[in-house]
């Protein structure tokens, strides 16, 4: 891989996303109908404005959720090693669940998870 | 790794501390947790520990966490005595920023790119909620969100430039990396000159560097004064040693052809900052567009790259930390008196409170860099470094910088002793009146004995 690759490389990513926007261009008949501006083309149709008002508490449970997710997964390449290298690995295991407990609990103890 | 560990901890306990009703033990679990910090830090001065492969405790990396612990502190006590009972998220703010300094101290003391991109990472997440602390005001959304968006923009060149020298060098080391651009000449490869200018995209956009300033200003004015202050201060000053740590450790051989790239970064930031920073109303604008010129000071030191440089950017970093705590002091103060960062609040500040006036002159003179202040030999340890290799053109550019920097440092001053207006007195906290004569003292110190200062790393 040399200099001449790396420009092949720009130039195929320039002309790929390029070209999927000129090949739309030119492919796409003007079709119209009252469904084309619908939220969800080929779904139940939406009722009332999209600009109501709604509960947003449940995004707290999505960031919860997601640093526990992320803390699963960096368990699975632990999982892999925690023979080979041993107890300091379960050690460091544990204080880095000891971290993420503590979030959790400071989470709970602040009321993120209570219904609103 | 000591330091690591109690940063972390004095932010678990602090945060903790708001839950379980305990507001009032959070500062001092924080201040123990800076000294015993420091004091670790310190202990480790002249050994060289190595952790890991992954980080190394030297006298550079010591010398840049006791600064960045020194401007924590400050803020700390600040922060304690504004916000202590208007702030619900006192306690928060102050477990974020114990947090960030870990990330500081990451930043600071790597050896492996790697750990150079998780420092950046734990300091920029950590300023990005800081600099939405106001939830309510639209400006400090602005500022978060823009910095947000902008900071994970360059985070992306930043790792983009990382996995580049990893593909070209097969190592994250920077002493891998360094060996390897020595060993085969390397520096023209096109990986390695694609990977390091990306890595230099990353890492002038987090120093506020020409071209990559245009986040600051507006995430500057629009974040809490006081975490401006914090991010002007320790966010640079990280990132700047983070910088000279990579192109020293790691490019060595190669800066000798990204010099002129560094001197043409480095002219265009104090042009740019300076000539800016004349047309600004607001004070804390204008103090963003200042911290943008003194990126292009440090950068001169960085270029020449000579035994001194080291010195002169620590030397650089200590003066601009402590006359910057001091101006977004002052101004923070006078913001929450007045609610307006305009140089008018400073109309009459002579009269209504003639230590913080003094205060402020003092930090004022010493970033335009007037004898006998701190500034004034910050300065000429950076000119020093570039004339004795040589460069002279980028020396007297640096001078004609100063010189115009003077007027616009001097606007808020003269405000304050010639100009007539709200006289009524201003009443301060004890110990903030101290901690404003400290680091005024400090700065006059510094600058009448620089000597000890400048040979330390």
């Amino acid at each position: 891989m040399g200099a001449s690759s790396l420009i092949v490389l720009i130039c195929a990513a320039v002309a790929f996303s390029a070209g999927g926007i000129a090949i739309a261009k030119f492919m796409v008949k003007g079709t119209k109908n009252t469904a084309k501006g619908e939220a969800y083309e080929c779904g139940i149709p939406a009722k009332g404005t999209p600009w109501d008002q709604f509960n947003v508490g449940y995004y707290l449970f999505a960031l919860i959720f997601l640093i526990f997710d992320v803390e699963l997964i960096f368990l699975y390449p632990w999982a892999v090693v925690v023979k080979s290298i041993g107890w300091p690995a379960f050690v460091e295991i544990v204080i880095f669940m000891f971290i993420l407990f503590m979030g959790f609990l400071y989470a709970h103890k602040k009321g993120a998870l209570k219904w609103m | 790794m000591m330091v690591l560990i109690i940063l972390t901890a004095a932010g678990i306990l602090a945060m903790f501390a708001s839950v379980f009703n305990g507001r009032s033990v959070v500062l001092p679990v924080s201040l123990s947790g800076l000294f015993a910090a420091g004091y670790f830090a310190l202990l480790e001065w002249n050994t060289n520990t190595t952790y890991f492969e992954a980080m190394r405790m030297d006298n550079f990396a010591i010398a840049f966490t006791v600064v960045c612990l020194f401007a924590a502190f400050v803020f700390l006590l600040l922060y304690h005595y504004m916000h202590y009972s208007s702030d619900v998220h006192y306690a928060e703010v102050i477990s974020i920023i114990l947090f960030s300094l870990a990330g500081v101290v990451v930043m600071v003391s790597f050896t492996s790119m790697l750990m150079l991109f998780l420092g950046i990472e734990i300091l920029s997440l950590s300023l990005y909620i800081l600099a939405g602390l106001k939830k309510k005001d639209l400006l400090s959304n602005e500022a978060s969100l823009k910095y947000l968006l902008m900071g994970a923009f360059a985070t992306g060149f930043l790792l983009f430039g990382i996995a580049m020298l990893y593909g070209a060098t097969g190592s994250f080391m920077l002493s891998d990396i360094a060996y390897y651009l020595g060993l085969h000449k390397a520096v023209a490869e096109p990986f390695i000159v694609t990977g390091i200018i990306m890595l230099m995209i990353g890492l002038l956009f987090k120093v506020a560097a020409a071209p990559f300033h245009f986040w600051t200003p507006d995430v500057y004015q629009g974040a809490p004064t006081l975490v401006t202050g914090y991010m002007a201060t320790v966010g640079k000053v990280a990132a700047f040693a983070a910088l000279v740590r990579v192109f020293q450790l790691g490019f060595s051989p190669a800066l000798e052809t990204y010099q002129f790239l560094f001197a043409a970064v480095a002219v265009t930031t104090m042009f740019i900052g300076n000539i800016t920073a004349l047309y600004q109303k607001s004070v804390k604008r204008m103090l963003a567009y200042s911290s943008i010129s003194h990126a292009g000071y440090m950068l001169i030191a960085l270029m020449a790259a000579n035994e001194v440089t080291n010195g002169a950017v620590l030397f650089y970093s200590i003066a601009y930390t402590l006359a910057s705590l001091l101006a977004f002091a002052v101004v923070a103060i006078l913001q929450q008196k007045s609610g307006s960062d305009e140089v008018s609040v400073f109309n009459g500040l002579s009269k209504s409170s003639p230590l913080m006036s003094i205060t402020f002159a003092v930090a004022m003179l010493s970033l335009a860099g007037i004898p006998p202040t701190a500034g004034f030999f910050a300065k000429f340890y950076v000119f020093s470094a570039a004339i004795s290799d040589g460069w002279v053109w980028i020396t007297v550019l640096a001078i004609i910088n100063s010189f115009i920097s003077v007027y616009y440092y001097f606007a808020p001053v003269i405000a304050s002793y010639m100009k007539k207006g709200n006289e009524e007195g201003i009443v301060l906290a004890t110990p903030v009146k101290v901690l404003l004569a400290i680091i005024a003292l400090l700065t006059l110190l510094i600058g009448l004995l620089p000597g000890s200062l400048s040979y330390l790393i």
